[in-house]
């Protein structure tokens, strides 16, 4: 008997509802997706827990207990602060721009004109492409002889500029934030889009007819209106930021020396390439910690908000 | 020691073979051996590792379907970028899942791979299916490179050395010869030390630019073999043997350094984005005078067996015949990376695997293998440089093949020890930062630490002790 | 003044619309190039001479199966993912199973970086001979799109009516039965569009991909990213290959344009 069946045998027929009473019957519903994700989720990450407490590294397989050891040399890796900061800098930069370009885009659309949605379905692309494509697409852009890039740059200053963009000084931190910002402010947008166009037109309208300027009707009708949804699109891509890694492995792999190294790049670097098992553990954990704690106090703002 | 237990294959080799009276076994070569034998293994697969590009065009669209046709055993290719080689080969062994059964390893990680368990003693494959003769025919700078402790575990199937190519039609230009020596003191010809490779390279530039630039260069693959072949040339030693505290940030390796990066300054724009395939492009669209790259350049730029729709990216070459080949400055090249075959502990079909390692590295399949320049493997054979066919393939083949085997004889090893591939990758990360704008003294400052720290990672003594296994080799720092 | 602003706005919609499919069509630009003209320098602004020669190398050496391969993955896991997600789903709504942990333990899924999974995984798979197998991917993509899948069928059951599924069950439907005849037909649209994002989701990873396949079922994200190494950079093959990638993305976002706004925006903000 499949497990839905036993579920529904078990659920009482004639008291559907939406509280209480049938809590165990939705067990068998929930119990295969939960199974999956305890396997490749949870397990893995138990492991990391008690792998992060040994001395699992590259030759020296020994497993012996070494208590917080990986944890104190966390403390004074430098190289894996440089890249959790940089982490940061690039969501501190990109994720803005994503939001100011995605709201203007959004308030731009909000018009009802013949090909709107030919325009919006063209400019959800680059939200719906691979990320590791689109590393290579900008890859590609950003190549100092064969790309475009800098046939345009050249086309402004009236003479050939060559810009190395992949390896020149601060120039492979900026391709990583065009390549973020092109892909993702599209998705801002589309999320923004539908927000706007929920929020009560009766109540835009009286505040318009009350002489509001339409400034002041966005920011305090709209956007208020539009808050827990702007805060979750937030969180979502704050989070995609924070485990950056496609578009900096296809643009730069880290480079040049540890330059663009985001905190994705260094653990791959550090667990695949070094072999530090029980050390990339050791990050996985404390990453854990102080990711959930950030957003359990996130959620609970939204939460408060409503 | 490698001598020793060679003598005693050859002896007990030719015991088993006159045991079994086989004069027609005694004719086959290892090519023809290996194919037989594989026939016994046929409807069975092996998974065969090869590097992610060109190198892997060769087994994917050559030799693999070759083999299988001609003995039914089926060759599946991985492919890995360099940088992913050593690590995914050594992950996959440590979880046990036996993906690889022919592995690909680079000399300088043989001591790791073995020590780390991933690949067998080839021994007794030898002692069953090899042609012993065809060892002795294995240049000297590359057939100890097959053996760690005294026991074979690899198979070189490729031999590389970096060498010099440089425009002759350019270098010979009288009016140039006459110009460069009033101005320089000293004659135009392929350069005999690094700072004399600067001179020429601004010299022809200044003349030829931006239709010719004096030099090209490689500057973001591979650079931790760039770098270590300029600082041992120098002088450079990477440890201080007493502290084992790296030395890869003194006076000298700064020089080197900064001397790399001032000489980017006279070549094309955006030198600093080339890799092997940007300088062969340039040298083959005849954009630059100069260059240093592995061997397949020359098969490359004079255009020769090149018949792969897959390589059509590849400029046709505009200068054939023009080309000439030297031992790189300071006489002392790299014998950069090289390739063996070794068989894989946790493989299930180890002899298979086995034959087509003996089949890529004997005699007549090594041959057709290296006259490609597609899937870039070069010769590391006695008979490989010594080949009629080989010498008659276009009129400087001689010349070339000469270049190769005496850079071979005077080539400095990478260097190997513990975690080596830790230790080469921390220190292309400091060179590419270096050339592309950080302070070259800081950029080694912050790779000796780095170094330091993986040495107390590993622990003192051991690496001690590693280093000087390693440094005892005549080819570790080639000291007069 | 109004033919003004009607212009105004058509000028910056195409505007914006150029400037963000711009890399898209030079994507596409060199993937029609000869080899010759894409190592062209000052590059090309459009194929001189399009030809298909750069996909045709694909097929012929194979590279291809990648293609085959993400689809096999993408399509597998997608299917699964549905299937256990919209119970999962109908369970959360209906029997509020769980309650608060359940929510937590799903967005939880959603809050580690990947590497944080596929460092520790990628050692118990190679160690069970899941890695590089069709199975272990497609139980990984399966895990991977679940806590999207739930989230977003979540949205779309919660707008079932409640008087339905009673007084179905007042027929004398089962559970099970109401589930699968009045519920997921009712919410089919919306499934129908989640399906849609989580099969695209599984066909753009690499990271999983990167660590997981080797040769068997190496992906075609996989597949381009060796295709950039220190010896050559084969733009050829890139740009062809990712606009093989990128066309299945594209054909069905087309379709779902009716969906597009809403299936993004639901699963991001219903929660």
């Amino acid at each position: 008997m499949s497990p839905a069946a036993v579920a529904g045998t078990v659920a009482p027929p004639r008291a559907p509802s939406h509280a209480g009473g049938t809590r165990a019957a939705g067990v068998a519903y929930v119990a295969p997706a939960v199974f999956v994700l305890v396997l490749v989720g949870l397990l893995p990450f138990l492991w990391s827990i008690w792998v992060s407490f040994l001395n699992l590294a590259g030759s020296t397989r020994s497993g012996d207990f070494v208590g917080l050891a990986n944890y104190q040399k966390l403390l004074s890796d430098t190289k894996l602060w440089a890249a959790l900061g940089r982490t940061f800098l690039i969501m501190a930069v990109a994720l803005p721009v994503q939001l100011v370009l995605g709201m203007l885009l959004a308030l731009h659309f909000q018009a009802e004109r013949p090909g709107k949605k030919l325009f919006v379905a063209l400019l959800a692309l680059p939200a719906v492409i691979s990320p590791m494509v689109a590393g290579s697409m900008w890859r590609l852009m950003f190549d100092h002889r064969f790309g475009p890039v800098n046939q345009m740059i050249s086309a402004f200053t009236e003479k050939p500029v060559v810009l190395l963009w992949v390896v020149k000084g601060s120039l492979p931190f900026w391709s990583i934030v065009v390549a973020e910002v092109w892909q993702w402010t599209p998705f801002m947008f589309i999320i923004l889009l539908a927000a706007i166009a929920n929020v009560d037109r009766d109540q835009m309208q009286a505040a318009a007819l009350d002489g509001a300027h339409r400034r002041h009707v966005f920011w305090y009708v709209v956007l208020p209106a539009i808050r827990p949804v702007l805060i979750i699109a937030v969180l979502i891509r704050a989070l995609d930021l924070f485990r950056l890694f496609d578009v900096v492995w296809q643009l730069t792999k880290g480079g040049p020396g540890n330059r663009t190294e985001t905190i994705s790049v260094y653990m791959y670097i550090q667990g695949f390439q070094g072999f530090q098992t029980s050390y990339v553990a050791a990050i996985v954990v404390v990453l854990a910690i102080v990711l959930s704690s950030v957003l359990m106090l996130a959620l609970r703002r939204v939460r408060l908000d409503r | 020691m490698a001598i020793d237990i060679k003598t005693k294959v050859l002896g007990a080799t030719a015991l088993a073979l006159t045991l079994a009276g086989g004069a027609q076994a005694q004719d086959q070569d290892a090519a023809t051996r290996a194919i037989e034998a594989a026939r016994e293994f046929s409807g069975s697969t092996i998974t065969v590792v090869a590097e992610a590009g060109l190198q892997a065009l060769l087994d994917k669209q050559i030799t693999g379907p070759e083999f299988e046709e001609r003995t039914g055993v089926k060759v599946e290719i991985v492919e890995l970028p360099f940088e992913e080689i050593y690590p995914k080969q050594i992950l996959e062994h440590q979880a046990g899942s036996g993906a690889y059964d022919l592995m690909l390893v680079a000399p300088a990680w043989l001591a790791d791979t073995v020590e780390n368990g991933a690949v067998v003693d080839l021994q007794p494959f030898i002692d069953k299916y090899g042609v012993p003769a065809e060892d002795e025919d294995i240049n000297p700078a590359f057939r100890d490179y097959q053996f760690y402790d005294g026991k074979q575990y690899g198979m070189m199937v490729d031999g590389d050395v970096l060498v010099t190519y440089y425009r002759k039609d350019l270098f010979e230009d009288a009016e140039a010869a006459a110009a460069f020596k009033e101005q320089y003191g000293y004659d135009l010809a392929p350069p005999a030390d690094y700072a004399r490779f600067g001179d020429i390279a601004c010299f022809l530039t200044e003349r030829h630019a931006p239709d010719i630039y004096g030099a090209g260069v490689i500057n973001t693959g591979y650079m931790f073999l760039m770098f270590s072949e300029r600082f041992r040339v120098a002088g450079g030693k990477f440890f201080e043997p007493e502290t084992m505290r790296a030395t890869i940030n003194d006076q000298t390796a700064v020089d080197v350094l900064t001397q790399m990066v001032e000489q980017n300054a006279c070549m094309a724009p955006g030198i600093e984005t080339w890799g092997f395939a940007e300088n062969l492009s340039a040298l083959n669209a005849g954009q630059i005078a100069m260059t240093i790259s592995w061997p397949p350049l020359g098969r490359w730029s004079q255009g020769v067996n090149i018949d792969d729709e897959a390589l059509s990216w590849v400029p046709p070459t505009t200068v054939a015949d023009k080309v000439g080949y030297a031992i790189n400055p300071g006489g002392h090249p790299e014998l950069a990376v090289g390739f063996m075959s070794s068989v894989a502990t946790n493989s299930d079909n180890k002899d298979a695997a086995y034959l087509y390692g003996q089949w890529m590295h004997s005699r007549a399949q090594s041959l057709k293998n290296v006259m490609r320049p597609v899937g870039l493997r070069d010769p590391f054979r006695i008979s490989h440089y010594e080949s009629p066919e080989y010498q008659a393939l276009w009129p400087g083949a001689k010349d070339y093949l000469t270049v190769l085997n005496e850079g071979a004889a005077q080539g400095l090893a990478d260097f190997a020890w513990i975690d080596t591939y830790r230790y080469q990758d921390a220190m292309s990360r400091a060179v590419i930062a270096a050339i592309s704008g950080e302070d070259p003294k800081e950029a080694l400052d912050a790779l000796a630490a780095e170094w330091d720290a993986l040495t107390d990672e590993i622990g003192v003594e051991r690496q001690r002790a590693a280093y000087e296994a390693w440094a005892a080799k005549p080819s570790a720092y080639r000291d007069e | 003044m109004k033919l003004l602003r009607t212009t105004l706005w058509y000028a910056v919609s195409i505007a914006v619309c150029v400037v963000f499919l711009f890399p898209v069509y030079w994507m596409f630009a060199v993937s029609l190039k000869r080899p010759e003209e894409i190592f062209r320098s000052p590059p090309a602004w459009y194929p001189s001479d399009p030809q298909f020669g750069n996909f045709v190398v694909l097929f012929t050496d194979g590279d291809v199966w990648t293609i085959v391969n993400s689809l096999v993955l993408a399509g597998s896991s997608t299917l699964l993912a549905m299937a256990a997600g919209s119970l999962c789903a109908y369970g959360i709504v209906r029997f509020h199973t769980g309650g608060e942990h359940l929510a937590t333990f799903l967005i939880a899924q959603r809050l580690l970086p990947p590497i944080a999974i596929v460092f520790p995984l990628f050692l118990v798979y190679a160690q069970f001979g899941l890695a590089d197998t069709h199975g272990g991917m497609i139980l990984l993509y399966t895990a991977f799109a679940l806590p999207f899948v739930v989230w977003m069928a979540r949205g779309f059951l919660m707008e079932v009516p409640l008087e339905l599924e009673d007084s179905a069950l007042v027929d004398g439907c089962t559970r099970f039965g109401v589930f699968w005849r009045i519920v997921l037909p009712i919410a089919r649209n919306g499934l129908f569009a989640t399906a849609v994002f989580a099969f695209i989701y599984s066909w753009n990873e690499f990271l999983f991909a990167l660590v997981m396949t080797r040769n068997e079922v190496m992906t075609y994200t996989v597949q381009i990213s060796n295709y950039f190494g220190p010896q050559s950079t084969f733009w050829a093959k890139i740009s062809a290959m990712s606009v093989l990638g990128m066309i299945p993305v594209m054909l069905l976002v087309a379709a779902m344009q009716r969906y597009l706004v809403r299936g993004l925006s639901l699963g991001a903000v219903k929660g």
